[in-house]
């Protein structure tokens, strides 16, 4: 548990409505340098769209976001990028047809500022592009696979590849949007310990969305819950699982009682 | 195919192709025709990269082709150029072409990018079509096929075949070096997953108009060569149904391979060569053989051979499968096994 770090994300009063419908409303949230942060909420909270608004996919129609100190909320997102954010999707965003490798090799050249060239790199250039990729390749322990295609891959085997992908361009923090969504135990334990490790080998910070209360309460330093777009209430897993607003509205006493 | 099969059967293409000017006469085939099919597998090659390779639906490339075509008609008609100097300015025609329109076009993606290349190349057509005093409107306009420059002979057909075929090298080495190069691995990733490229911190767009520029120069050539074989530039060669016929070489021939456009072109000008002498409605055969493909075998005829390849080297086990099945730490496959 931690929670001393400075804040390095921070939304405040992020708006960003779809129609007549306001999606997430007035929500702030600030991530501290070094926590794994969770955001929670029922079906429809507006989870996705806050975390599209925060990480330029879909800009917010109010409210700022600051990253690393700079106001990011119009910054086009390959250059948030640049500034050290990295994300993962619900459904695995990859390059389905390009083996494992492929699909690290081209986050690391492009982080390496080789991906505009017309020739691949020799020499040195080249050694540190592939030692990187060996690299990111064993922290998610998909060096066995390399070669195969992301398309033959189980679920499980292409979130770690996007996870891998998402750590070539060398972030502080990673946004993880639902890293558990549709794996079996197995995978989901996997992707836990990466989770954990992201911080305790890598010292990133981590903002990651969850349904699966058991994993939020045991992985994260703190604990956001939104509910129809609405912050509903933020604390550490201990206040939240106390809270009886949260409770109520969305939790499931039986859930709570296991901690 | 293994590399090097791949690379022995390319070289044995150009081979034949260098000696085509004695070939074809046995094969009773016009070179001009042969000359013909290099130029349209240049242009298929324009579509290649943009729709084969980059995912963007280029249904508007003949106003490249014929900014090229016309290029080369209106610098000889009017500056009276040399054969040299017409080609050059028909290619920079087709760049500018490109330079033009490209920012416009960047904002579209999908159906939408398809559409609005559709409209601006009816634009051109139109254009073309009403401006007669200039262009000759729906005549077209003849073009005197120049002297080399510093020259004085006129431009022979099988003289002109052999500047096809450099044209034609020149294209295909270029278009191997790109795609087979980081940047064409990026342009790739644009057509599998675009988000993903841009959360890899790369501008998408900057990639895809350096795409469209290369595409737009080459047809720019492939155009103003096309109209100093013919000696003939009109506004049919600016229309969408160009364009169409672009993009049926490119599928017919396998999108996305670096050979599929010479064979996609191959099939289509001779096949209508052919046809169109037995019957006039040889369109209707064209289309038949369209539609198979699109059933049948969508990767085009290069595209069907490659997969057919690869699934008979899957069949067998790597060393890799046999680690991957003895690694205690590795992920548990769900589902398709591993």
């Amino acid at each position: 548990m931690r929670d001393a770090g400075a804040v390095l994300l921070e939304a405040t009063g992020v708006s960003k409505g779809f129609g007549g419908v306001r999606a997430v409303d007035d929500v702030s949230l600030a991530v501290r340098e070094g926590t794994i942060h969770a955001l929670i909420g029922p079906n429809g909270a507006g989870k996705t769209t806050f975390f599209n608004a925060i990480s330029g996919y879909a800009f917010p129609d109010r409210g700022r976001v600051t990253f690393r100190g700079a106001d990011v909320t119009r910054v086009p997102n390959w250059r948030r990028v640049a500034v050290g954010m990295g994300r993962t999707f619900q459904t695995p965003s990859v390059f389905p047809e390009l083996s494992v490798e492929e699909n690290v090799r081209l986050g690391v050249r492009a982080h390496a500022g080789q991906a505009f060239r017309l020739r691949a790199s020799r020499g040195e250039a080249h050694a540190a592009v592939e030692r990187r990729v060996d690299e990111l390749l064993g922290f998610v322990n998909l060096t066995a696979r390399r070669t195969r295609p992301l398309a033959e891959l189980a679920h499980g085997s292409q979130r770690l590849c996007e996870i891998a992908m998402s750590l070539s361009t060398e972030p502080v923090m990673v946004l993880l949007d639902e890293p558990m969504a549709g794996l079996a135990e197995a995978e989901s334990e996997r992707i836990i310990t990466v989770i954990r490790d992201l911080r305790e080998r890598l010292g990133l910070t981590v903002l990651f969305v969850e349904h699966n209360m058991r994993v939020v309460l045991s992985l994260a330093d703190r604990i956001t819950v939104l509910d129809r777009g609405r912050v509903l209430a933020e604390g550490t897993p201990a206040e939240i699982a106390a809270n009886r607003a949260v409770r109520d509205a969305y939790l499931g006493e039986g859930v709570l009682d296991h901690v | 195919m293994s590399g090097r099969a791949a690379l022995a059967a390319g070289a044995a293409v150009l081979v034949v192709l260098l000696f085509a000017p004695l070939l074809a006469p046995l094969v009773k085939l016009d070179i001009s025709i042969v000359s013909e099919v290099l130029l349209m597998a240049i242009a298929a090659m324009g579509v290649n990269l943009l729709l084969g390779y980059t995912g963007l639906p280029a249904f508007g490339n003949a106003a490249y082709f014929g900014l090229g075509s016309y290029g080369a008609a209106l610098s000889v008609t009017y500056a009276h150029v040399g054969f040299a100097g017409a080609v050059a300015i028909g290619t920079v025609a087709g760049l500018l072409g490109g330079l033009v329109l490209g920012p416009f076009l960047l904002r579209r993606r999908g159906i939408y990018f398809g559409l609005l290349s559709i409209a601006f190349g009816q634009v051109f057509y139109f254009v073309a079509y009403r401006y007669t005093d200039v262009t000759g409107g729906e005549d077209g306009m003849n073009i005197v096929r120049p002297a080399v420059e510093g020259a004085h002979a006129v431009v022979s057909d099988s003289a002109f075949y052999y500047v096809a075929f450099a044209a034609f090298v020149v294209c295909l080495a270029a278009f191997r070096t790109v795609v087979g190069s980081p940047f064409g691995r990026t342009l790739v990733g644009i057509r599998q997953n675009e988000p993903r490229v841009r959360y890899l911190g790369l501008n998408s767009d900057r990639f895809i108009f350096v795409a469209l520029l290369l595409a737009a120069t080459m047809t720019g050539l492939a155009g103003a060569l096309f109209g100093l074989l013919i000696d003939f530039a009109y506004p049919l060669e600016l229309d969408w149904h160009q364009s169409g016929d672009f993009v049926l070489m490119m599928i017919l021939g396998g999108g996305g391979t670096v050979w599929g456009p010479l064979l996609g072109a191959c099939v289509y000008v001779i096949g209508k060569d052919i046809i169109s002498t037995i019957t006039p409605l040889w369109q209707i055969f064209l289309g038949a053989l369209f539609v198979a493909c699109v059933l049948g075998f969508p990767r085009g005829i290069l595209g069907t051979l490659e997969a057919a390849v690869r699934r008979r080297d899957a069949g067998r086990f790597t060393d890799d499968d046999v680690n991957a099945a003895f690694d205690p730490n590795a992920p548990v496959e769900v589902g398709r096994g591993a």
